[in-house]
């Protein structure tokens, strides 16, 4: 039976020159974990959107063709009349909750269904054991942490009963862990109880293995779906395991890691006969360009007007960053690592000067000299270093800069013209559309020509080539004599930036050293192919050619 | 989530507030103090809005003080002993030529000190019932008819935090572009971007509601509904009009009260039409009945107390005490298990 | 978003959809209903006739709060009828949450004035209904958030409900810059008339009956409007200027791109009607099905119904 099934369909949103979509044939059999992959604006979160009535019933816009879910036709239905069948959970969960509290959320689609309160009870119990939610169940949802929020946002419209499950980048803002867990239940709910799950996602690495069913949606608006092993041997972003496998030239493609390393054992053997390759080289640390020496950070208490449903005491103070060392030189790039919570975003706010800082020092290069390495807090004969904090934000900001985690915070003109018009920059021709956000702000940021980068969470919601262009401008910013701080989850991203790596937990620095290392020695933080090829610590797929190329 | 249904603790504030309108005496008016504070003390615990009690006592200070102060600087004084004798300052004439200052006496004093603390008891009412109702509770009992612009409040009372904490954070952010902006320019900088995320989110969050099936009515639309709400909007207005105008006070309670009864049953009529069930709705139980009927005693004990004659107003105000305090014993009395009764973070626990 | 009407066939429903939220006669009627209960209220001691059984009482305006409760929850039930579709509720949420976090930031004088920003603006792009819905859902989530209900809270829920509705009602074709002096000067004269308003309905309780700047029931007009006016110049005049004050600045620096941004959501919301699908069919569904239906036929007329 068919659970989605979607017949010459196109798309046309209001005001739009081109469709989104265009003459899509699509049938999802029942009981299939669907992805839906495809380059960043290229539709497939239209696609989502089509196939529960949200287009063009609530968004506007043209829709031809036919899409008929569970047996439902979206032309004669609304969504709220798709409510029972259909389940759709967007980017960011947190801006669809209606409630304050876990259960209340949970209940909501099925008060607005009128199912009887006994059935309601119990299929609340059913869905907070199959999302390993019991033991948040009376939180506010303020106080969840991301892959908490995720599930719980899964529950809220799985409470209805559906038989379909669209979920539009589930992992994108979730840490390894979470993620996990939120692909775990998501196969548990495919597998368990059967039901029809489609996911448009851009980090495959993690969930192209429970994949049955791959739709990708090319950049012109049409759509190709088949296996997943037909489907990613052509696709321009796959991920790491992947472009392994077309290297390699291994027919099937190979999806998992274990999958994966059944075939690489030739692989493994020839790598083991030559010297080991050499880890990324730690390029010569010409001269320090930000020197951190015990920074501390406190968060205090709640915001303006206080929430009904927080649970946490006012006042209650988090001690987000406990005395952190951390030495950045020219030419390197260092990723920080850790799980959510972690400390990473208040340790980037504190050395770039603009956040808080409630001890320890954060000194940066004044001038092309750099400050000695071995020299305490410089300020030593005669070097010139600034305190960010300690300066006005103008100066501060051509020395170190901060590309923040919600990069739309730093914009404010209307248009993105006129912001980098305002940045100083060269106007870059475009549209403004709301996915290059990060981009502009990145360029405003670069626009003042900081010596000192820091990112945070760059990668949420970027395909591939559009994590590539990124990594190749911060490998271009270190090798010009500048350097990189950026903190994220994706490893993959990591594998290909990083030179070194410094991993967070509890606010303390775990681990600092070279990527190569830190990045194999743990098993959550290891890149697909070094998992692959377990134990010859190889990162990524570029550095297995350099390997292979210089040893032959 | 613990704790009373929230119309109980209105009902006996208003009963309270009712009962310090109509009090008899100083003692009695106090003693309703006295009932509410100790009540709130007893109860109230962890409750959100707890904290804001102290805010209104104080409230009440200041009615009581901006009283004696209005009557110390332009009140009309009564003859009677002397307390301080100030001159009797003749306004200008374009300020209605008032008469500042004069003679204080005591009996001036006291009547606007006891006209004051009255009212400032009403407030203290109105005060304690915020204090122990708990709005979350409240916000869920909404009634159908309603429900829409109920859930409106419950998405403001939600996403209102986050909408700081996003201004902070965007103000944050402009530090990072260097020209922390100043003056007009940064509220600028600061309010648009949130007002725009903040419109993004709403639209975010409809298409979350829609496709959860917000708003499912699948009843025709009653022709009733319409002609019951003007009804009741036009009792309302002849029962007020009559209160404040006209000498038959008797006709314009009742024109009142068929206006309230008119909305209930407009609300009820509305309210078919939406179909929608409860997750766990509140019940109206024994406890919530013994303290709406404990300010109800209450306000009837000082209604009645006039006619008791002035010797026993002694006992009517202990009367009245006790009869408002009671929900503090039910506290007190409870099984250790079962308070305070209102729900710990699951943190805590 | 311009309107094509050259391009789309004439059915009303397939332009550009409507951005205000169309109040049905039902509506209107409740609205002015309320709002002749809202000015006794208001106006309550120029009604009181010294015979009247009201008069000794200064707490009347507690009295008559319970009647506006009532008013209001009436009015609330002539709003929530089928107009108010998902969009609909979720921008009225989410603009009176903006409001609820204006109104403590201006703590210590008065607290009110910043909140008329948002209902102002929501009711101008919006419509006087919504407005009027605008008002009462500000100052009740920031009263369950901050402040506290007092007997005051019905009078200031009508009071900025009055100021969203009168925002609705102002000229719908002025733009631009002209747009913005508008808005500006109506929320100055609202927020004084709200200020004057509230002194007013509260006059006997702050000040009681027996003092030179009392309302003296039965005395002549004029007299007790005197006297209301040295009232208000010695005590909350400051207060209330300053409230003009600050709306007017806030509407000028930040009204156009904010009327912009609304006008944009808006346009992107596309509030339709959202009916039973029994007898006045949603015609948003209509619409969607329609241009699916008629673009299936016809493909080759796709193109010029790119409105939809």
């Amino acid at each position: 039976m068919t659970a989605l099934l979607l017949d010459r369909v196109g798309v046309t949103y209001p005001g739009a020159a081109t469709p989104t979509l265009r003459d899509v044939t699509l049938a999802v059999p029942e009981g299939e974990l669907c992805l839906v992959v495809g380059p960043t604006g290229s539709g497939k979160s239209t696609l989502l959107r089509a196939a529960c009535g949200l287009v063009p019933h609530f968004t506007g816009g043209t829709l031809t063709g036919r899409v008929v879910v569970a047996g439902r036709d979206t032309r004669d239905h609304l969504p709220r009349d798709l409510a029972d069948v259909v389940g759709v959970v967007g980017q960011d969960p947190a801006a669809g909750f209606v409630t304050g509290t876990v259960e209340d959320e949970l209940a909501y689609a099925m008060e607005q269904l009128g199912v009887p309160p006994a059935t309601m009870r119990t299929r609340v119990e059913q869905v907070l054991d199959l999302l390993g939610l019991a033991s948040v169940r009376g939180r506010a949802l303020a106080d969840l942490s991301g892959g908490e929020q995720q599930r719980v946002a899964i529950g809220s419209v799985l409470t209805a009963g559906p038989r379909v499950l669209l979920l539009d980048e589930p992992t994108s803002a979730l840490d390894p862990a979470a993620a996990e867990e939120v692909l775990a239940a998501l196969t548990r709910l495919v597998h368990d109880l059967g039901l029809t799950v489609v996911v448009a996602e851009h980090r495959l690495e993690r969930v192209v293995q429970y994949a049955d069913h791959v739709v990708v949606v090319r950049p012109d608006g049409t759509v190709v779906d088949g296996d997943p092993e037909r489907m990613l041997a052509d696709v321009a972003g796959a991920p790491p395991i992947v472009e392994l496998g077309r290297w390699a030239g291994w027919v099937p493609l190979p999806l998992s890691v274990r999958d994966a390393r059944r075939r690489a054992a030739g692989l493994r053997a020839d790598l083991g006969h030559l010297a080991p390759p050499a880890p990324e080289d730690a390029p010569a640390v010409a001269a320090t360009l930000l020197r951190a020496r015990g920074v501390h950070v406190h968060h205090g208490s709640g915001p303006v007007g206080r929430p009904l449903w927080r649970t946490a005491r006012p006042g209650a103070v988090v001690h987000a960053v406990r005395g952190v060392d951390l030495e950045v030189g020219a030419g390197e790039v260092v990723a920080v690592m850790g799980r959510n919570g972690a400390g990473k975003s208040s340790l980037l706010w504190a050395l770039s000067g603009a956040g808080r800082r409630s001890a320890g020092a954060v000194a940066v290069a004044a001038d092309a000299g750099g400050i000695s390495p071995g020299a305490p807090d410089g300020t030593a004969a005669g070097e010139a270093v600034l305190d960010p904090a300690a300066v006005a934000p103008d100066e501060a900001r051509r020395h170190v800069a901060l590309v923040p985690h919600d990069p739309a915070a730093l914009l404010f003109r209307e248009r993105v013209a006129d912001e980098l018009a305002d940045a100083d920059a060269d106007a870059r021709p475009g549209a403004a559309a709301a996915v290059l956000a990060e981009p502009a702000a990145l360029a405003v940021q670069l626009a003042a020509r900081p010596r000192v980068l820091l990112l945070d969470e760059p990668t949420r919601g970027l395909d591939y080539p559009a994590k590539r262009r990124l990594t190749a401008l911060l490998r271009r910013h270190a090798a010009d004599g500048g350097a990189v701080v950026v903190s994220s989850h994706d490893v993959e991203f990591v594998a290909e930036t990083a030179d070194r790596v410094v991993v967070l937990a509890g606010g303390e620095v775990v681990a600092d050293g070279p990527a190569a290392r830190v990045l194999t020695a743990s098993p959550t933080f290891a890149p697909q192919v070094a998992r692959v090829l377990h134990p010859v610590p190889v990162l990524t797929v570029d550095a297995l050619r350099r390997a292979l190329g210089a040893a032959s | 989530m613990n704790g009373l249904h929230p119309l109980a603790w209105w009902a006996w504030a208003m009963a309270l507030a009712l009962a310090a309108a109509r009090a008899p005496g100083v003692w009695a008016v106090t003693a309703v103090l006295a009932g509410v504070v100790l009540v709130v003390a007893v109860r109230a615990g962890e409750a959100p809005m707890a904290r804001l009690f102290p805010a209104y006592l104080l409230l009440g200070v200041a009615i009581v003080v901006a009283r004696v102060l209005f009557h110390v600087l332009v009140g009309i004084k009564p003859p009677g002993p002397v307390l301080l004798d100030l001159p009797t300052v003749r306004g200008p004439d374009w300020a209605v030529g008032v008469h500042l200052l004069g003679p204080v006496t005591t009996t001036g004093l006291a009547t606007a000190a006891a006209a004051g603390f009255q009212l400032a008891t009403l407030v203290v009412c109105f005060g304690a019932a915020s204090a122990l109702a708990d709005p979350r509770r409240a916000l869920r009992a909404v009634p159908g008819a309603v429900h829409r612009l109920g859930t409106a409040v419950v998405i403001a009372v939600s996403v209102t935090p986050q909408i700081a904490t996003a201004a902070a954070t965007v103000r944050r952010a402009q530090r990072l572009r260097g020209r922390p902006e100043r003056g007009w320019r940064a509220v600028r900088a600061t309010a648009m971007p949130v007002f725009t995320d903040a419109l993004d989110r709403s639209l975010a969050l409809a298409a979350s509601m829609d496709a959860r099936g917000f708003a499912r009515s699948t009843g025709p639309r009653d022709r009733l509904t319409g002609p019951v709400l003007a009804g009741a909007l036009v009792a309302l207005a002849l029962g007020a009009y009559g209160l404040l105008a006209g000498p038959a006070g008797v006709g314009s309670v009742v024109a009142l009260l068929a206006g309230t009864a008119a909305a209930t049953a407009a609300l009820v009529l509305a309210g078919r039409r939406v179909h929608r069930t409860r997750y766990r709705p509140d019940r109206w139980g024994g406890p919530e009945t013994r303290v709406a009927a404990s300010g109800a005693l209450a306000a009837v004990l000082a209604l009645l107390g006039p006619r008791l004659g002035d010797e026993r107003a002694g006992l009517v105000a202990l009367l009245v005490l006790a009869a408002a305090a009671a929900p503090a014993l039910g506290g007190l009395t409870a099984a250790p298990g079962a308070g305070p009764r209102l729900a710990l973070p699951e943190a805590a626990r | 978003m311009t309107q094509a009407p050259a391009r789309t066939p004439a059915r009303p429903a397939e332009r550009t959809g409507r951005r205000r939220v169309r109040p049905g006669v039902r509506t209107g009627v409740a609205l002015a209903l309320a709002s002749v209960v809202g000015a006794v209220a208001f106006a309550w001691p120029l009604l009181l006739r010294p015979e009247g059984p009201l008069v000794q009482a200064e707490a009347t305006p507690v009295l008559l709060a319970g009647v506006l409760v009532v008013v209001l929850l009436v009015t609330a039930v002539a709003l929530d009828d089928g107009t108010l579709d998902a969009k609909a509720v979720a921008v009225l949420g989410l603009l009176a949450a903006v409001g609820s976090v204006l109104r403590p930031l201006s703590a210590g004088t008065a607290g009110v004035e910043l909140v008329f920003l948002t209902i102002v603006l929501g009711g101008r792009v919006l419509g006087p209904a919504f407005g009027f819905a605008l008002g009462s859902t500000t100052l009740v989530a920031s009263a369950l958030l901050t402040g506290g209900v007092g007997p005051w809270l019905p009078y200031q829920m009508l009071g900025a409900s009055w100021v969203g509705l009168g925002a609705g009602l102002l000229p719908r074709r002025v733009r631009g810059r002209a747009e913005v002096a508008m808005l500006a000067g109506y929320g100055a004269v609202a927020s004084v008339v709200y200020g004057l308003a509230m002194d007013f309905s509260f006059w006997p309780f702050a000040v009681g009956l027996g003092t030179g700047l009392s309302f003296v029931p039965g005395d002549a007009l004029g007299a007790n409007l005197h006297r209301f006016a040295v009232y208000v110049a010695a005590t909350s005049l400051g207060w209330d200027v300053g409230r003009a004050v600050t709306t007017v600045v806030g509407l000028a620096l930040l009204g156009a791109p904010a009327l912009r941004a609304l006008r944009r959501t808006a346009a992107r919301a596309r509030f339709a009607p959202g009916g039973t699908p029994g007898d006045t069919p949603d015609e948003g569904a209509v619409q969607g099905a329609r241009t699916a239906l008629a673009t299936t036929r016809r493909p080759r007329h796709a193109d010029a119904h790119d409105e939809g």
